[in-house]
């Protein structure tokens, strides 16, 4: 084999030639003191390039990007978000609690409906509309607060799970509060 | 972001050779990333990609302030000079240098060589990439890549060389 060429030499250290190559090129190398002297002497360099100096970028500079990616939001944002969260979650969660799709009042007054002609009919009419239309705005707000969730309210989201929780826990003692003694039986 | 952070940084700061101008398009090409990400196409790897984005940024600026990023001459680089502010230097010249000082010394010579040798050596080096994955980012044949990280090297051994360093 003829001696390697320089340019050879140093795709071989950098380790872009195929395994046969290598090989052959190794086998080369035990051989050829030349290109041993060649080799040893790129491979001083290459192994200085392969440990690069770095340099550290500043500690804010992540913290900054993440502030130009998600501006701020003004702080009466945040509070209001903070309130219209809270709400939002504390009713919904009674809201699913108790169940009131499955409320027997309602049922009732639809089963009236269909078996009632007259001034009654517009009467249960009216309030099934109320009800399917506090039954939308649950929804609109569940929609609401998942977008203003999405826009990274962070600190906010945290207070307003913990809000949430809580409605949950003081919708279950309200629940056993009302619990008739015996009711089980 | 923290993984790509320091090679980014690292990258930027040795193509511009300033630091506010680095970190300023270090903002950038991160910012850059978030916007386009809905453009990313799966079929590629993720950071050959991103390094796309990045070197873009670098060679535009590059480009657009030709003036002030004064690229030296692959012949005219007065190590000895360059260095001279550095801690890496000796009053018996550079022969008694330790391993340590030796790569601080190359690595400033790399930081001074014309931009189109600079450009693969860091890609190669300090983004760790395959010649394959450099010739997608910065759309050059495989062919030419080889060749000038081989005369980049060949710079860099030369002034090893005539600094009396051994090579």
């Amino acid at each position: 084999m003829a001696c390697l060429s320089d340019d050879k030499i140093l795709t071989y250290l950098d380790g872009e030639i195929k395994s046969i190559e290598q090989a052959i090129i190794r086998d080369h190398l035990l051989i050829c003191p030349d290109c041993r002297r060649t080799t040893d002497s790129y491979a001083e360099l290459h192994k200085i390039l392969a440990q690069p100096v770095t340099s550290e970028p500043p500690a804010w500079l992540i913290p900054q990007i993440m502030k130009r990616i998600y501006p701020e939001i003004p702080k009466y944002t945040s509070i209001a978000a903070l309130i219209a969260a809270s709400f939002i979650f504390f009713v919904t969660w009674i809201y699913i609690y108790f169940d009131f799709s499955k409320n027997s009042l309602i049922k009732a007054l639809q089963l009236t409906a269909d078996s009632t002609s007259g001034w009654l009919v517009n009467i249960i009419k009216a309030i099934s509309t109320i009800y399917n239309s506090v039954q939308a705005a649950f929804k609109a707000c569940n929609a609401f607060l998942n977008m203003l969730l999405n826009i990274r309210l962070g600190g906010t989201m945290i207070i307003a799970f913990a809000l949430a929780f809580s409605g949950l826990v003081l919708s279950i003692l309200i629940r056993l509060l009302l619990k008739k003694p015996g009711a089980e039986k | 972001m923290r993984k790509y952070e320091k090679k980014i940084f690292n990258f930027v700061i040795r193509m511009v050779r300033n630091e506010e101008v680095a970190i300023d398009l270090t903002q950038d090409f991160f910012i850059k990333i978030f916007t386009v990400l809905d453009k990313y196409n799966f079929e590629y790897k993720f950071s050959t990609w991103a390094y796309r984005i990045c070197y873009n940024l670098v060679i535009d600026h590059i480009r657009k302030n030709q003036a002030q990023v004064n690229s030296l001459d692959d012949d005219s680089i007065s190590t000895k000079d360059m260095l001279s502010s550095d801690n890496v230097t000796r009053d018996d010249g550079f022969k008694n240098l330790s391993r340590e000082e030796t790569r601080i010394y190359i690595w400033k010579i790399v930081e001074h060589i014309a931009p189109k040798f600079r450009e693969l050596i860091l890609l190669r080096y300090i983004q760790d990439l395959k010649y394959e994955e450099i010739a997608e980012i910065t759309a050059l044949p495989v062919g030419t890549i080889k060749n000038r990280i081989f005369k980049a090297k060949e710079i860099l051994k030369q002034e090893m060389e005539k600094d009396g360093l051994p090579v």
